[in-house]
């Protein structure tokens, strides 16, 4: 026996290898769909640009958030006049001094010390100002001497003090460049703005293939919504930079799918999972061993419970409901660029920007008198997505702080929710912005 | 860089195409093992189908070492098993306990003329457990421990399984030549 069961076995296994039969055409059609890609170094260098791209706009709007103000309470600046500034020669054997008069009609104090080689103190006498615009900065004119003093000959600027032939040789820039730096209060640019809209959330499907077809005729957006807290920098009049941090939830309904409770008994497999539904975002996975699943459509659901296997009704498992809802939540970082359009009582901003959405929560369930019965979730899901935004914005401004926006905004994913190739579908999603925000 | 590897890098970095080229290549030889381990077609094709989706979702893991038709085999072989204790576990195969063994040990030894699709039709007529363990036994090459538990069953049942299986192919094999020497001959 055991020659002939060698024989035997000889004979099949030589006879069946390098055996080969066509598969049904089919087959790739319902692979294909499926295909994971693990593209985590791909993810990687995207995670790591996004970061880079952030620290960037943080250090930039760091930088004009501390120079922007300061720039004009610095009197040290007048260290930076330009050596070519003009050249002005009072001749003191005249009574005229009028560089130094002009400097110092902006004074009404009762007299000016300018520093001399010697440290000799310059008195000047009062000159009423012609015109309030030329204000200058005493402390400004001091620095000017100082650093300037290698010109300046004379000891006193009054009359009753000089003699005759000595000359007062005083550098200064234009005046405009003093006007310009006359200290204001620095203006905070920055601003922050609560937000929260309802979506209406759907996708772009290109999928060549019948099965992705098939897949998207069955889906149907629900009602999603989006929310969170923005912080903006005014860059300039019109150009703002906003960022911030988002919360956003979506989902759809796949119809045609039967769903029954009661399975727990009969499920006696060693697997994670019993029961796999394909979808546009994904492969729904059930996670709950006492839901069995079935459809109406054939191969529809990948089970070893199939309906020649089993059949819940001889078995007397509870219906649930024929659809299932996936519902995904992201957490959103965008950066948005805001161009205020009408800059009036009522401000028109054009808003677009880039958001990248990391997934948070993922859960797959039915709905039984209003709760919510737990089925799964949705494999194969990319963690991370990039979506690019565009949008209107309404600005209501109650007063110089507060205002009330209101923003429809088109969001486009760059990249599919799902991993799967072969059906390049791109969701989008539309909500309107509604919410507060506060000038600082 | 081989073709293999080319292909397999591309199906990686998601071109679609080397991806149905992959599958194309070796979709005819990974069927005929699904169908050497499944009752009927519908259980091949899913068979097929999920030894598929698993090859492609684990393709970053083969090493490049070894025979990659070898690679894709093995996991094809287990998603045949997969299915099996699936099914196992949810019904008792009373069919296997029933069923009638051959009276005797047939004489004809001359296999003469068998086709590999004739060994198929025979090998897919045995009851599952008799199936599972010959194919594994016979033509993978794996031990009765090792066997016992991939199928969970004991390294005593599964080699009773395998004696009896070769009882069965030997019978329907002498039956098969006889029936087609004598069409021959007529």
């Amino acid at each position: 026996m055991n020659e002939n069961g060698a024989n035997i076995d000889l004979l099949f296994r030589n006879g069946l290898k390098d055996f080969e039969v066509l598969p049904p055409p089919d087959v790739w059609d319902g692979i294909h769909p499926a295909v994971k890609i693990k593209s985590r170094p791909i993810i990687l260098l995207r995670v790591a640009a996004v970061v880079t791209v952030l620290l960037a706009l943080g250090f930039l709007t760091y930088r004009w958030s501390r120079e922007v103000p300061g720039r004009s309470a610095e009197s040290v600046m007048a260290f930076n006049i330009p050596v070519t500034s003009p050249v002005i020669t009072v001749p003191l054997d005249k009574p005229s001094y009028s560089p130094v008069s002009k400097l110092n009609k902006v004074n009404n104090s009762s007299s000016v010390l300018i520093e001399s080689d010697n440290q000799a103190a310059i008195q000047n006498e009062i000159v009423p100002a012609d015109s309030p615009d030329q204000i200058l900065n005493i402390q400004e004119i001091k620095y000017l001497a100082i650093t300037r003093n290698e010109t300046i000959n004379g000891k006193f600027l009054t009359p009753s003090n000089t003699s005759k032939g000595n000359s007062i040789k005083i550098k200064y820039p234009d005046l405009q460049y003093f006007q310009e730096n006359i200290p204001t209060k620095p203006k905070n640019r920055w601003s922050i703005a609560a937000m929260a809209s309802p979506t209406y959330y759907s996708s772009f499907g290109s999928g060549s293939d019948e099965l992705s077809k098939q897949l998207a005729a069955a889906e149907q957006p629900i009602v999603s919504y989006s929310g969170g807290v923005a912080f903006s920098y005014k860059i300039s009049k019109r150009v703002t930079i906003q960022s911030g941090l988002y919360y956003s939830s979506l989902g759809q309904k796949v119809d045609g799918i039967n769903s029954f409770s009661g399975f727990r008994p009969y499920d006696n497999t060693k697997g994670d999972h019993n029961f796999e539904v394909p979808t546009t975002t994904g492969i729904v996975y059930t996670s709950n061993p006492d839901v069995f699943l079935s459809s109406d459509a054939t191969n529809r659901i990948v089970t070893a419970y199939s309906s020649d296997v089993f059949d819940p009704k001889k078995a007397s498992l509870q219906p649930v409901s024929s659809s299932l809802s996936q519902n995904l939540s992201y957490l959103e970082l965008p950066v948005i660029l805001r161009y205020k359009i009408v800059d009036k009582t009522i401000g028109i901003n054009l808003i677009g920007g880039l958001s990248y959405n990391m997934l948070v929560h993922n859960t797959v369930y039915t709905t039984v008198d209003g709760n919510k019965y737990p089925i799964g979730d949705t494999k194969g899901l990319n963690p991370l997505t990039l979506s690019s935004s565009l949008g209107m914005g309404m600005e209501y401004n109650f007063s110089d702080k507060l205002s009330l926006n209101f923003e429809p905004t088109f969001r486009y994913y760059l990249n599919p929710f799902s991993v799967t190739t072969g059906s390049f579908i791109h969701p989008y999603s539309f909500g309107i912005f509604s919410g507060v925000s506060y000038k600082f | 860089m081989s073709e293999i590897k080319k292909i397999i890098k591309g199906c990686l970095a998601g071109n679609r195409r080397d991806q149905e080229l992959l599958y194309r290549r070796h979709a005819a030889k990974l069927y005929a093992v699904c169908l050497q381990y499944s009752g009927n077609d519908d259980e091949a094709r899913d068979i097929l189908q999920e030894g598929f989706i698993k090859i492609f979702g684990n393709l970053d893991h083969y090493k490049h070492e070894g025979s990659f038709e070898g690679w894709m085999r093995r996991i094809t072989v287990n998603t045949a098993l997969e299915k099996f204790r699936c099914r196992h576990n949810l019904y008792r195969v009373d069919d296997i306990d029933t069923i009638q063994e051959p009276d005797a040990e047939p004489d004809n030894q001359d296999y003469a003329g068998l086709e590999a699709n004739d060994l198929l039709g025979i090998i897919r007529e045995l009851p599952t457990k008799y199936r599972m363990v010959f194919n594994l036994y016979a033509i993978e090459g794996y031990s009765h421990k090792e066997i016992g538990k991939m199928v969970n069953i004991s390294e005593g049942t599964s080699k009773s399984n395998l004696s009896r299986a070769r009882v069965i192919l030997q019978r329907r094999v002498g039956s098969y030549t006889g029936i087609k020497k004598k069409v021959v001959n007529e």
